[in-house]
């Protein structure tokens, strides 16, 4: 316990911790609230005011929020998950804990535990400022905020927030997992974000094959109801397993990650 | 009663190399308890991967550690939690503060006394800058934070790899007093050091590494008394003459001349034997103009590890490889 409450404090007062929510929580208010605020500017035709009043009318504005969150949050859980775990390589900080005799592969999954932990605040705290962003975007925008408490679609949130966290975990293990391969932060974070992004490409040619892969999987996982993760901010991605086969899928990669980060790190052979 | 009974530390046969580099070539150490032990070396001898074997950051090729008693091997970690270490430089979390760094890093391994970290920001001189982020400190800190963090577990055994890098004077005098006093209180301390005068002011026990291999071990001033060094000034145009003169005396490489120090000759010799040498002099016609004797951990080492690099290694330990003992080189005992 002591170890895995080390770890949160670690992220608490690591400065990448406060960017990467910075720039996720940033973008998504600056862009609701300028969405809100220019909906209704003249010589826009109905379809495009339509388009921007959806992302700031409620309870629509939920599933946009939670889609952006989901969508961006993920390149950023990679580059978070890589920059922590190859910190501990760059910084030489892995060598005392092992000298003081502690576990290896406890210290490598412990320190992924409150990673875990501090992207659902991440993901909650991102929520609640979007959500008051599209109330903010609303009012500018003069659409009606009636639908804030739809009780079918406040239903829905915890499920999907559920599954959204474990696909930005899943997408932070993998980050993480690189960089311990890497035994470097700027090197897992450049393989992260190279591998996220050549996902998307080779899903052009091979989408029977990229379909099973981390980042589409966990895309697929949180496309339940009117919450895409393809969509807003997400990229395009294809998501053709259905969403129950990729939870399962999701699980599995993010497994296969830790283990994989636990094991090199169990046998490494630490210098530098 | 086993051959390492009352050591804390025993190395057999220990082996280790990188791809085709030899780093280790069967080494042998008793550190017995309660004493300073220091671990010399050249660069590239094999001091470093040796403090790595001993805190499982890597492991053998071949050969057996046994740590206060036991056995420590790859699954042998909680050994470790009766271990401090300081390993090549301090590493820490740059964006915390020292006393985060002590506080985060007592979250491993063993448990830490409530009030230890106080303590310890206390005894390293480091309690009005414990709240400022270790990015801000300077070598000398750092390395007062990793002895600090190394003395976390208040360890029966204690590991230091160069603990004297970036210190200054008092902070090296403070370091000094405090292994010593550890090892008073019954505490092993194993300290590898490139600062020779250091070492023999601190350390009961020497090991001197060469290669890879253990080359000459045992109390200091055993060491000392029975490996001296002679120390003769001529006139430098004499110094051929006299080191051919003196050849008989230091054996194969035991004497040299000294190219910082023209005119010095150093003879491998114990001090009982420096009448002998001048007398040697005086009947090839060269008439000294200086002559000291004394015990030299310096010239012991150099004379032990030959002063040149080790293959692969890090470059001459003086950059001046069979020059002779370098510009430090300097008796120590009285002016005959």
């Amino acid at each position: 316990m002591r170890l895995f409450l080390s770890g949160l404090r670690k992220l608490v007062r690591r400065q990448a911790t406060w960017v990467t929510f910075g720039l996720l929580a940033g973008l998504l208010a600056l862009i609701v609230v300028a969405v809100g605020a220019t909906a209704n500017r003249p010589g826009a035709s109905s379809a495009e005011r339509a388009a921007a009043l959806s992302l700031v009318t409620f309870p629509g504005a939920y599933d946009a929020i939670l889609s952006f969150i989901l969508g961006l949050g993920g390149l950023f859980a990679v580059i978070y998950g890589a920059a922590v775990a190859g910190s501990e390589w760059t910084f030489g900080t892995l060598k005392n804990a092992v000298a003081r005799g502690e576990s290896r592969s406890r210290y490598t999954l412990l320190s992924f535990a409150s990673i875990a932990v501090v992207i659902a605040v991440g993901l909650v705290a991102a929520f609640a400022i979007g959500v008051v962003a599209a109330l903010v975007g609303a009012n500018m925008a003069g659409t009606s905020t009636a639908g804030l408490t739809d009780a079918a679609t406040l239903g829905r949130l915890p499920d999907q927030f559920a599954r959204g966290w474990l696909a930005i975990i899943e997408e932070g293990a993998l980050g993480f997992a690189i960089a311990t391969l890497a035994r470097s932060q700027l090197a897992g974070i450049g393989a992260g974000i190279g591998l996220y992004f050549g996902e998307t490409f080779a899903g052009i040619f091979l989408p029977d094959i990229v379909k099973y892969l981390p980042f589409n999987v966990a895309t697929a996982s949180v496309a339940t109801g009117a919450a895409t993760g393809g969509g807003f901010g997400g990229g395009a991605r294809i998501a053709s397993v259905d969403a129950n086969t990729a939870i399962v899928l999701v699980v599995l990669w993010l497994i296969g990650a830790l283990a994989v980060a636990a094991l090199f790190t169990e046998r490494a052979e630490i210098s530098g | 009663m086993t051959g390492t009974d009352g050591l804390a530390l025993a190395i057999r046969g220990l082996r280790k190399s990188y791809g085709s580099q030899v780093a280790l070539a069967g080494l042998d150490l008793s550190v017995p308890k309660g004493t300073v032990y220091g671990f010399l070396g050249p660069n590239g001898a094999g001091k470093t991967t040796t403090m790595r074997l001993l805190t499982g950051l890597i492991h053998p090729d071949a050969g057996s550690i046994e740590l206060l008693g036991r056995p420590f091997g790859r699954r042998d970690r909680h050994r470790l939690f009766e271990v401090g270490a300081l390993i090549e430089s301090p590493a820490f979390y740059p964006f915390l503060s020292g006393r985060q760094n002590l506080r985060e890093l007592a979250a491993t391994g063993a448990l830490v006394a409530p009030g230890r970290i106080e303590e310890l920001l206390e005894l390293t001189g480091l309690r009005d800058r414990a709240g400022d982020k270790v990015s801000t400190y300077s070598l000398g800190m750092k390395q007062r934070l990793g002895i600090a963090a190394a003395l976390l577990s208040d360890p029966t055994l204690l590991l230091l790899d160069e603990p004297a890098n970036g210190l200054d004077p008092a902070g090296m005098v403070a370091m000094r007093e405090t292994l010593r006093h550890l090892a008073a209180i019954g505490k092993t301390v194993f300290v590898s050091s490139h600062l020779l005068g250091e070492m023999q002011q601190m350390a009961d026990i020497v090991g001197i590494i060469a290669a890879g291999r253990l080359v000459r071990e045992g109390p200091i001033q055993q060491l000392l008394n029975s490996e001296g060094t002679v120390r003769v000034r001529v006139a430098p145009d004499e110094v051929a003459r006299a080191t051919a003169a003196l050849g008989a005396f230091g054996g194969p490489g035991g004497v040299t001349s000294s190219v910082a120090e023209p005119g010095w000759i150093s003879v491998r010799a114990t001090s009982d034997r420096a009448g002998e040498i001048n007398r040697a002099l005086a009947g090839a016609g060269i008439w000294a103009t200086g002559l000291e004797s004394g015990n030299d951990l310096e010239m012991l080492f150099l004379g032990l590890t030959g002063g040149e690099p080790v293959q692969g290694g890090e470059g001459t330990f003086f950059g001046m490889a069979g020059a002779g003992p370098g510009p430090n080189a300097r008796g120590t005992g009285s002016v005959a």
